[in-house]
């Protein structure tokens, strides 16, 4: 059995709680016990460096710390939440007068970032600690005939310093959803665009556009469903698409809910059942 | 020798009627502008690019290597044939720009737009001496702030790999912006244009930047627009930029954030746009899945010492928002309502029960079997 703190961020708290309980029960089927690092907070999702970087820093040099005082690793699925801990963590690996000055603050909670811990994303977590044999053997309701369209995020992939995988043609994503049983598409138009999600605040059209250019190459290739292990993307896909002026009713999925399902995890309990663009493929 | 396949596309505007692509095999080694020239010296004298420093300087040789934007001259042959594990390589001419011919784009558009957002200096004569004979100086320690945007040598990957230009026409491109703030960050520059620049910085598209990153990865010299942008989002906002979607949505991370740890994604549509009708969608359809509802999150353990990290930094540092306490003690209100007890209490009893409400969790167990 595998250790491994797992940051929730803001997608898998509240009214998203039983998203983590999927990952859980998910997780518990490859022998990975997922521990909850239950005092980290947000991460300032790429928001909070706007206002200023150093609180950027201090936040995630804390959410790091609260996983090295538990001696684990701390997984992450969140893209975006990855990239900000993963940036965050190279500065303080890589300057010392900041970590200095941040581990100067985080006394006074009793923490300190030493940079012990590794963080890892869902995807290099799969690869790497698990294993896509674990994934296959785990298996129990084969995804067969099932064409699932790959979807990463950007997160994951650029900048480079934090890639988990080639950013110009990545691999693990398939590799999970072959082991699955799925036929995997990854050649369509709109792969690698941006899914829109965070210019859903900033500028909402610029969203829309995004939606339209990946679901509508995801139609276009005749796929069931698309897959991403963000669930950011995936609220993008599943949500955001509804506020198109023609969704076009492309069925989504976030990929621990998918490999749940596959697991022999029912669509209830996997959270499949829950999609706003539902998802008809049994 | 161990070779590859080059599928270079070719089109002449005087004399095809649509692009085409052509196969070249080339030796895998040295970079692929070395491809490149191979083929025009040995195979194709005909195929047209731009290549001048041939050492990462220039800037010029810029292209697309299967859809992914790449200096050729910086690229080395090997690594493509290993990333694409000996698919051919497609060499594109870059995105957004007008093909002049083969691998030639016109930079004409991409310039202009630059422009517009005076990538240069106006000097402030309280600074900078007006006599020419009088040195203007800049300390070794001032540059730390534009040391990496001044390597910028408009090579144009960025704007090919940007995934707003792709979607807004209007949108300057990361290279312009990262430009733009080289000056805004210049102590010699006058304070007037530093203001205009944000002006014409937020009619340019400041908001419409999706943060991918792609900038960040395809640029060959290190600098990193996205998070210039990021920072002229911080500068616009300071300057009292305040009525756009992306500065409300700064202040509900920044004021949320501190004082409960986390966003609150119910209140965001109604902070940003004004819209209450999408917190009531949302819970009316939380409820109806039978998810309990969190009006706000639930304060964690540790959060007085979060808050006083967040304040120490916050008081020390250049910032764009000041927070907003009484919004912090409406919302401490709200969380003193829904918890029945004020956020001391809070937090300490948190530690005790657990991260769910009592409600939350029996439900879950219902969704998830009962485990």
């Amino acid at each position: 059995m595998v250790k491994v703190g797992f940051y929730q961020g803001c997608c898998f708290q509240g009214q998203d709680a039983h998203m983590f309980e999927t990952m859980k029960e998910m997780f518990k089927r490859i022998d990975v016990d997922v521990v909850l690092l239950e005092e980290t907070t947000c991460c300032g999702g790429n928001t909070i460096d706007e206002e200023n970087r150093k609180l950027s820093y201090a936040i995630n040099a804390r959410n790091i710390a609260l996983a090295e005082r538990e001696g684990l690793d701390m997984l992450v699925s969140c893209n975006t939440c990855y990239m900000v801990i993963a940036k965050a963590k190279r500065a303080l690996d890589t300057d010392k007068k900041l970590r200095e000055e941040i581990n100067l603050l985080l006394k006074e909670e009793g923490l300190e970032y030493k940079g012990t811990s590794r963080i890892y994303h869902l995807l290099d977590f799969f690869r790497d600690v698990v294993g896509y044999e674990k994934i296959r053997n785990a298996v129990k309701r084969p995804l067969k005939g099932w064409k699932v369209a790959a979807y990463y995020g950007c997160h994951v992939l650029y900048p480079k310093e934090i890639a988990v995988d080639n950013s110009d043609n990545p691999s693990s994503l398939q590799e999970i959803l072959k082991a699955l049983g799925a036929e995997v598409i990854d050649d369509y138009e709109g792969n690698d665009a941006c899914c829109g999600y965070h210019s859903f605040f900033t500028d909402k059209s610029m969203t829309l556009k995004k939606l339209n250019r990946i679901l509508g190459g995801v139609k276009k290739v005749g796929a069931d469903i698309v897959a991403t292990p963000c669930p950011l993307c995936f609220k993008s896909f599943d949500i955001y698409q509804t506020n198109m002026e023609t969704p076009p009713h492309v069925p989504s999925s976030f990929l621990p809910e998918i490999m749940a399902y596959a697991f022999g995890i029912d669509k209830e309990k996997s959270g499949l059942a829950h999609h706003l663009i539902k998802v008809e493929k049994e | 020798m161990e070779t590859a396949i080059l599928q270079v596309f070719r089109y002449d505007p005087e004399k095809d009627q649509a692009p085409y692509y052509k196969e070249y095999e080339v030796p895998v080694e040295g970079t692929l502008l070395n491809a490149l020239l191979y083929i025009k010296d040995n195979l194709d004298s005909t195929l047209t690019f731009r290549a001048f420093c041939r050492s990462e300087v220039c800037g010029s040789c810029s292209v697309k290597v299967n859809g992914k934007t790449k200096l050729a001259c910086k690229t080395p042959m090997k690594e493509l044939v290993e990333t694409w594990k000996g698919k051919p390589l497609r060499i594109e001419p870059l995105n957004h720009m007008k093909v002049i011919k083969d691998l030639v784009v016109d930079i004409d558009k991409p310039i202009e737009k630059m422009k517009t957002l005076i990538p240069w200096l106006v000097p402030d004569p309280r600074v900078v001496p007006t006599d020419p004979m009088h040195e203007s100086i800049i300390y070794p320690e001032e540059m730390e702030a534009y040391k990496d945007q001044i390597h910028c040598m408009l090579c144009f990957s960025c704007y090919s790999a940007c995934e707003a230009v792709a979607d807004n026409d209007r949108y300057r491109g990361p290279f312009a912006f990262s430009k733009a703030y080289r000056f805004q960050v210049d102590r010699r520059d006058i304070e007037t244009a530093k203001e205009k620049r944000i002006r014409y910085a937020i009619s340019g598209g400041l908001w419409s930047c999706v943060q991918c990153q792609k900038c960040i990865y395809v640029c060959p010299k290190g600098v990193k627009p996205a998070e210039d942008i990021q920072n002229l989002r911080g500068q616009a906002v300071k300057k009292g930029f305040t009525d756009k979607p992306g500065a409300r949505k700064l202040k509900h991370f920044v004021d949320w954030i501190y004082a409960t740890g986390q966003i609150n994604r119910l209140y965001l549509p109604e902070e940003v746009y004004g819209n209450k009708e999408a917190r009531e969608k949302l819970t009316k359809a939380y409820t109806e899945m039978g998810v309990e509802v969190w009006e706000v999150p639930k304060p964690t353990k540790g959060l007085m010492k979060f808050r006083d990290i967040y304040l120490e930094i916050l008081s020390k540092e250049d910032k764009a928002l000041d927070l907003d306490f009484s919004h912090v003690r409406k919302i401490d209100r709200m969380v003193s309502e829904i918890f029945k007890a004020d956020i001391c209490t809070i937090v300490d009893r948190t530690h005790e029960e657990g991260r769910s409400s009592k409600g939350l969790i029996s439900k879950l167990k219902g969704l998830l079997g009962g485990k």
